[in-house]
């Protein structure tokens, strides 16, 4: 078929699915006859879903700003009319969130690598953006769950922010499987602190995993890999740290890092800036 | 086999001796390959261990040439840096710093923990923009011109393992093991988000 069939699939180039995203092969079903939409939709649906395993880079891969459940929220979000294909790819998009939840249970290393990275930006999405929270610039104008409106006629607030902590629920249980390999432990970690900075709420839960984690580092890992995961947890943890919600949570964080080695110096250059917590408003 | 070359880059502290000398093996052999230094300055070693010759990023191996040969040319020439340079400067005009490089690699090979550590630091520092994978493995070389060859056979080796895999994501972690158990020596290694 014309989309994700995988032949012009080479390393590095961004996959058609985030070159212009599902919104805007939408955007253009919008302007066809109805049984072409249906057409487009189940070509939408069955060569992504059906091509998964081959394409293993997906449409996971690229700006996160196109990550599918994003982009469809944003164009469902503008709409004052819910049209029934608006309702049909809502419900298409929804399906393959699943789907690629369902992912982290791969038998392969690298598509579990990549689907870490979605449930990421699925977390993020479908979670309100606070006061304290770290806006990546290029983020500023992305879709998250406070900017719908509690009264929209098809996405339910409340069902979203739901799916939002199913999904890290998911990530978690994904994290402390004994047999997780070293690289997406580094994944997880590194996902974990971005969760934390950009949704501070969800900061307890990854505090703990954190000190679940370096309590219990799975068996399977070799020497070099336990160095390598103890070295990015202390990275993530100093990340966590300099946010200016950690308040709560340093102790916990410092007891960590000085089980991890680092020096009382470089903790002490990662508290916040008392400044910046003030400044916040609560 | 992925269907285009790895886009390598390979980093030490000045981007002199250890990542330059990989990244001659690595064109040769036909890589898509960059170097790179994460220090704030470029050192060379001078007359004594104190009194190391320090440039910035800015200058070009030609100069820092010129300027040893007008310094001590029996010196530069004997301890072999004379020669390093005018190595160098076949290959590429200037040292570069990995934290002012904005491109994506697949793979970046450091030749010392503090550098592995530098160049995680940054990656992590920078703003996500897409959920591209890069897999930062260090391999331990000691600054000498021997180590430095040796280090860089050993890098070209791996990154030619890695090249042939199938699918380098879902077997690099294995891999790496093997390679450990194969050489003796051990790897850090992570993956970082572009």
């Amino acid at each position: 078929g014309a989309y994700g069939s995988g032949g012009m699939w080479t390393r590095g180039s961004i996959g058609p699915w985030t070159a212009w995203g599902v919104v805007d092969l939408l955007n253009q079903a919008a302007l066809i006859s109805n049984d072409s939409k249906i057409n487009i939709l189940k070509q939408v649906s069955g060569e992504t879903l059906g091509a998964r395993f081959q394409a293993k880079r997906f449409f996971i891969l690229g700006p996160p700003g196109a990550l599918t459940p994003r982009a469809a929220s944003q164009w469902m979000v503008k709409s004052k009319v819910i049209s029934e294909l608006q309702e049909a790819c809502w419900e298409m998009v929804s399906a393959m969130a699943s789907d690629i939840i369902l992912l982290l249970d791969s038998d392969n290393d690298g598509i579990r690598t990549h689907a870490i990275k979605f449930v990421e930006g699925l977390i993020i999405t479908l979670s309100p953006r606070m006061p304290d929270s770290d806006v990546p610039k290029r983020h500023e104008n992305d879709i998250s769950l406070e900017r719908i409106p509690k009264d929209h006629p098809y996405i339910k607030y409340n069902v979203l922010w739901e799916e939002g902590k199913a999904a890290l629920e998911q990530l978690l249980k994904f994290m402390v499987h004994p047999a997780i390999s070293s690289i997406n432990l580094t994944a997880a970690l590194g996902s974990l602190a971005t969760i934390a900075r950009q949704r501070p709420m969800f900061m307890a839960e990854v505090i703990q995993a954190y000190e679940t984690l370096h309590a219990n580092l799975p068996p399977t890992l070799a020497k070099s890999q336990v160095s390598s995961v103890r070295k990015n947890l202390k990275l993530h943890l100093l990340s966590v740290l300099r946010h200016p919600s950690s308040g709560d949570f340093q102790p916990q964080i410092t007891t960590l890092l000085v089980d991890l080695g680092t020096q009382q110096a470089e903790i002490a250059r990662s508290m916040p800036n008392p400044r910046d917590v003030r400044k916040r408003p609560r | 086999m992925p269907s285009s070359p790895l886009r390598v880059a390979v980093v030490c502290s000045s981007n002199q001796n250890r990542s330059m000398e990989a990244h001659n093996i690595l064109s040769k052999r036909g890589f898509s390959v960059r170097s790179f230094g994460t220090g704030t300055h470029v050192k060379l070693p001078g007359p004594a261990p104190d009194k190391p010759n320090v440039y910035d990023f800015k200058t070009t191996y030609d100069q820092m040439y010129n300027d040893l040969l007008r310094k001590d040319k029996e010196l530069y020439t004997q301890n072999g840096i004379l020669h390093m340079l005018d190595r160098n400067k076949r290959i590429k005009p200037r040292p570069e710093r990995f934290q002012n490089c904005k491109d994506i690699f697949d793979l970046i090979l450091t030749c010392e923990e503090r550098v592995y550590d530098q160049v995680v630091e940054d990656l992590n520092s920078r703003e996500q923009e897409t959920c591209q994978p890069v897999h930062v493995i260090n391999v331990d070389i000691q600054d000498n011109h021997e180590e430095a060859t040796l280090g860089a056979f050993l890098i070209c080796e791996l990154c030619q393992c890695i090249q042939h895999t199938e699918d380098m994501e879902n077997e690099i972690d294995e891999l790496l093991q093997e390679f450990e158990e194969k050489s003796g020596r051990t790897f850090l290694h992570t993956v970082c988000f572009y």
